[in-house]
């Protein structure tokens, strides 16, 4: 592409952003230029037209194709494998298994629990018994199934309702209790019970929710010489790093990771699995590539889920709708191993909402299922699914609008935490009251009446709110920028882009401060053996950690260029500042010089910036906020529910692209629409113990004709200057929190009847309306 | 991953029944049901014979009685689409449209959906379950939700075809052809029930082709519609579902056939509701009775309770639908 003739800098119209002294921190951006519009992605033509190659796409020469034997049984001892047959096939070139000595290692399932990586107590189906390499996938798999093992079948326990029962299956010899019961309190809730006008209780079911990326879970790998080098499909290249590195006990220079592309991963990716390791020694038994990904049943068995939550939620409030008191209590499971079975499930009833006396308590038990990972938003979707239910019938007993009985309960400062820190910004009310009136939520509501009366087509509007435990983001972030004589730039980093446009937002960081175009932006990044440190893309929070640091490498960039040009034109660097293509003397513009001509530049041939992440404020909350409000048409005769609009409004600090700003919203709302409405894991508790619906048409993942024919996006444009120097919090697990919720209580307007459990379709909600609505 | 097998593209009906005798042999049509069995290890093939170039299998047409023969190789959307089933035999063109998604739809034929195997994950899974030749049903005392609730004997799958109930309402029949000749069976005989052979879905011999599907001559006077339910809305299978052919006087209802997707092993041909209805005018009042004569002898298991009243909800909103058309 041939650049700008201005030479570096393009805009006409444009200053740059005034440049900071040397250590202190810039001023927030006033007008932008880049920043909040629309950019469509930079990596956009690649990943539509195919070019672009994921992990799974790489194939790379002498490459083998590794696969896993996994275990069919929940519970079981591995008494023999016998792989005499499997070694004979054709193409089989390695198989590992117990037996082999270098795969003789532990895995970490968590801090403090570690088995061997092929451990002969298997405590979930899907726990893996073998691996092998060979010429074609279909010799791998033919090769697999050759491979005898002798097991012992053991009694499992899959249902986490039942895990504490005395005669209970016990999956660890020290019982099914994961640690002792997590409490928390604040106030004196028998007190706060007394004060209130209105007690209501309910028990809550959200089922568990099986991630699924578009790209399975997986890796090429390879050994060059003493270097293992990892493609893998990962939202941190950094995090399997060092867990290779210490499972394989590989100096962390020893190891790199590379991941580019990835498609998807939604928190289950965030770490190394036992795939990574076994691929790494499958190839240094072989001493060639190896390709090892797994296939859609695996993924639904091995790598992770967002696990099913039992609640119990007791909620007090006082006629005014001031609320007194709130008692909760969650049962759950991470399965077989540690693996936070309740994690968070309970921080949206400590923090949310104004509530002097709380209590919660949490059970997280183990049973033999495959381990949970994070899924966008731990906790929070479970959690909200209890209190924005509970928060919608205290309001309709107390007689206020569900909309205002939230209004009258917005903290300014973070009630579960240690010494309440306030949060930074909350834009928890105009989240509220914003979205309301986009969504005509008032006028509404009343219309609808009018369409429901003596009809089996019900409609009915609801909506809940919510907030992100995380998403301010934070140190460690280091950022290179390299700027060419020629005015492009090269942006190196170490995060990766799973898919949320992390390119694309730095790039227009970048735009925006140096004032290049977005074309003119290479960028490097997610490789451990040249980009620097970073954590992996998760918590919402790679866009305040990362941006804040492209932006100091920048600013970093433009002192040096100022000092350069002081240099030439030998005066004080305070005297000058950049104007459009050049530097300038604030006081006198006849010296000046243009910025491909300072000669430090032209020498050199590069400038490197170098960007860190700053602290956040101290003894500050940084979280995003948001409202959701839906339209649903219940049919009452056969439980069919179709949503007929969404709106999400979000304060999530500045806007940094409005487009992947909305992709997140709508993509939010649509995995909120699944675990609200069709997703599931179906367990055979009762004969085998084992998964059932482990492929795409019997887990039911929401189609396109699910998704309502309306879906808005409102940002709430506040940019959180005290968070960091870019003013953006995190985006996207917010926008999944309270869908589900706003969909109950939508249903709950249409027909009077209060969901508790999901899924929200047919095969519950017949029964239920087909008992409660006989009248009608 | 799928087995090893050898691939024939047969050039003739003989041809074609001459590779299917030997043993291990299956049809591929589109094969997007078969793959997807022989991937999962439902069963093997060691012969896979396409039925794909056989043109007498193709098209759709009038036949010298005014009804329609369809080709077995007619692609479900060809089914959806064609202008004459639209209009005169409603209720397949609904069916045919509300099959999976687009992708199967442009891929999968009529015939293989007659054909297709049941979608019980016992069966498609790893569990060697009767259907496979095992001694257990393990959806019985299981997770039963989207099983029977009419026909079950053994096995407690439901029949997964949207179309077979549709044809059946219209009193279509199946052309056959196999070593030992031809013949023509109606739609209502094709499928086997569990009790009758627990390992057969259909009457076809292992050498047996279906070479079309034929309609008879439709009548003005009759009204047709499919209606389905499931858990999401595209790319699934009914929950529980209809498909009326009835035949008006005025808004009294001559003559019904009304046949149930989604809640028995093979298409359900409901004569209660169909007596319920016959003789009388169609109105809301009717429309409640029918729907409880709907589930008259339903025998729900522990999961799958829901689907009575389901059914019932939709029959009686169907009815009442229809009368209005
Ligand atoms: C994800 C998914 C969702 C689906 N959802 C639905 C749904 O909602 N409703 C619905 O009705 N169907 C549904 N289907 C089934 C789909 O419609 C069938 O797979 C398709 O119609 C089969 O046609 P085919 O030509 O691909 O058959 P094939 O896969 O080629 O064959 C299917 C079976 O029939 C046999 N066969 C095929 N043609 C003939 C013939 N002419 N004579 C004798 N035997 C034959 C084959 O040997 C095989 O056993 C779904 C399928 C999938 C994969």
């Amino acid at each position: 592409m041939k650049q700008d003739e201005k030479g570096v800098y393009y805009a006409k119209d444009i200053f740059v952003t005034e440049t900071p002294e040397p250590g202190k921190d810039p001023k927030p951006w006033g007008k932008t230029a880049v920043i909040g519009k629309s950019q469509s992605r930079i990596d956009a033509y690649e990943r539509v037209s195919g070019t672009a190659v994921y992990p799974s796409d790489l194939s790379l020469p002498n490459m083998l194709y590794g696969a896993i034997l996994r275990c069919p049984h929940p519970h079981a001892i591995i008494k023999k494998v016998d792989t005499s047959r499997a070694n004979k096939m054709p193409g089989v070139l390695a198989i590992i298994s117990a037996a082999t000595s270098e795969a003789d290692i532990y895995w970490s399932y968590s801090k403090d629990v570690k088995t061997k990586l092929f451990d002969p107590h298997c405590r979930f189906e899907g726990e893996t018994i073998a691996a092998v390499a060979a010429q074609t996938p279909y010799q791998a798999s033919d090769a697999l199934r050759s491979i005898q093992v002798d097991y012992q079948i053991l009694p499992y326990i899959v249902d986490e309702q039942n895990a504490l029962e005395s005669g209970a299956t016990k999956v660890h010899e020290g019982g099914n209790l994961v640690k002792p019961e997590e409490t928390y309190f604040r106030g004196d809730i028998e007190k706060g019970f007394a004060q209130a006008d209105v007690v209501l209780e309910e028990s809550y079911r959200t089922e568990c929710q099986v991630h699924t990326p578009m790209e399975p879970h997986g890796c090429v790998a390879y050994w060059d010489g003493d270097l293992l080098v990892i493609h893998e499909s990962t939202q941190g290249v950094y995090s399997v790093q060092s867990n290779v590195a210490q499972t394989l006990g590989l100096p962390l220079s020893k190891v790199r990771v590379i991941g580019h592309y990835m498609g998807g991963g939604f928190g289950s990716k965030l770490v190394a699995g036992k795939y990574t390791v076994i691929t790494a020694l499958l190839a240094k038994r072989t001493g060639r590539p190896v390709k090892l990904f797994l296939t859609r049943e695996e993924t639904y068995l091995c790598t992770g889920n967002r696990p099913p939550a039992n609640m119990t939620l007791k909620a007090g409030v006082k006629k005014d709708g001031t609320l007194t008191a709130l008692d909760f209590s969650v049962t759950g499971t991470g399965g077989a191993y540690p693996a936070g079975g309740t994690a968070l499930v309970d921080w949206l009833i400590k923090d949310l909402y104004t509530c002097p006396n709380v209590s919660t308590k949490a059970t997280d038990v183990y049973i033999n299922t495959g381990p949970a990972r994070p899924f966008r938003a731990p906790g929070h979707p479970q959690g909200a699914w209890a209190l924005e239910q509970m928060m919608d019938a205290l309001a309709e007993a107390v007689g206020i609008d569900p909309v205002q009985l939230r209004l009258k309960n917005i903290p300014s400062y973070s009630q579960a935490r240690e010494g309440n820190p306030p949060y930074t910004t909350t834009g928890l009310k105009d989240c509220l009251e914003q979205g309301a009136q986009a969504f005509r939520w008032n006028e509404r509501k009343k219309e609808i009446e009018g369409f429901n009366s003596s009809k089996h087509l019900r409609r009915g509007v609801g909506m809940a709110s919510c907030l992100w435990i995380a998403g301010g983001g934070g140190p460690p972030s280091t950022i290179i920028l390299k700027l060419f004589s020629d005015g492009s730039v090269n942006l190196n980093m170490g995060a990766s882009d799973i898919g949320t446009g992390t390119k694309t937002v730095m790039a227009m960081v970048v735009a925006e401060e140096l004032n290049v175009r977005t074309e003119m932006i290479q960028i490097e990044h997610a490789d451990t053996g040249t980009t620097q440190y970073a954590t992996p893309s998760g918590g919402s929070k790679t866009v305040p950690t990362e941006t804040p640091a492209v932006r100091s490498a920048a600013i970093n960039i433009k002192q040096q260029l100022l000092q350069m040009a002081a240099d030439d034109l030998k005066t004080q660097v305070s005297t000058l500042h950049f104007n459009g293509d050049e530097i300038v003397a604030k006081n006198d513009n006849s010296i000046k010089i243009k910025i491909s001509e300072i000669s430090g530049l032209k020498k050199r041939g590069v400038v490197v910036g170098i960007g860190y992440r700053g602290p956040n404020p101290e003894g500050k909350v940084v979280n995003p906020f948001a409202a959701q409000f839906c339209e649903v048409e219940v049919n009452t005769k056969t439980g069919e529910v179709r949503i007929i609009d969404f709106l999400g409004a979000n304060d999530s600090g500045r806007v940094m692209d409005r487009l992947t700003y909305d992709n997140q919203v709508y993509g939010g709302i649509t995995m909120g629409i699944g675990f609200a409405m069709t997703e599931v894991r179906i367990l055979d508790s009762n004969d085998t113990g084992k998964m059932l619906n482990r492929n795409w048409h019997d887990y039911k993942l929401p189609t396109a004709l699910d998704m309502p024919p309306h879906m808005e996006s409102l940002p709430i444009d506040l940019p959180d200057t005290e968070a960091n120097i870019t003013g953006a919090k995190g985006l996207g697990e917010p926008v999944t929190i309270p869908t589900a919720a706003a969909i109950a209580n939508a249903v709950y307007h249409a027909t009077g009847v209060r969901i508790r459990k999901t899924p929200l379709n047919p095969t519950q909600l017949s029964m239920i309306f087909s008992e409660h609505l006989k009248e009608k | 991953m799928l087995p090893n097998f050898t691939y024939v593209c047969a050039s003739s009906e003989k041809e074609a029944i001459k590779h299917l005798a030997s043993d291990g042999a299956r049809i591929h049509a589109g094969g997007t049901d078969l793959l997807g069995c022989l991937r999962d290890h439902v069963f093997t093939a060691r012969k896979i014979v396409s039925i794909s170039k056989l043109d007498s299998l193709h098209g759709i047409r009038k036949t010298a009685e005014g009804g329609l023969r369809v080709g077995a190789l007619a692609t479900i959307t060809e089914v959806a689409r064609n202008p004459i089933i639209r209009d005169r035999y409603h209720v397949l063109a609904q069916a045919a449209s509300e099959v999976a998604s687009p992708q199967l739809r442009n891929q999968g034929t009529i015939g293989g959906n007659i054909c297709q195997k049941p979608r019980c994950w016992y069966y498609r899974g790893e569990f060697h379950c009767l259907r496979k030749g095992g001694d257990q049903c393990f959806a019985a005392g299981g997770e039963n939700q989207f099983h029977c609730i009419f026909g079950g004997d053994m096995c407690y799958i439901v029949h997964p075809s949207d179309t077979s109930p549709a044809l059946l309402s219209l009193g279509a029949s199946v052309q056959i052809s196999g070593k030992r000749g031809s013949r023509t069976v109606l739609m209502e005989h094709f499928h086997i029930p569990p009790g009758q052979d627990v390992q057969k879905e259909t009457i076809l011999e292992p050498d047996e082709i279906v070479t079309a599907i034929l309609l008879p001559p439709a009548s003005p006077a009759m009204k047709s519609s499919y209606r389905k339910v499931r858990a999401r809305q595209s790319w699934d299978f009914a929950l529980a579902g209809t498909a009326l052919a009835i035949q008006f006087s005025g808004a009294t209802v001559e003559k019904a056939r009304v046949v149930f997707s989604g809640v028995a092993p093979v298409p359900w041909r409901s004569k209660e509701v169909e007596k319920t209805i016959t003789g009388k005018r169609l109105d809301a009042n009717l429309a409640a009775k029918a729907a409880e004569a709907a589930v008259k002898g339903a025998e729900a298991m522990e999961k799958n309770a829901y689907k009575i009243p389901l059914l019932r909800g939709i029959v009686e909103e169907e009815l009442i639908a229809i009368a209005k058309l």
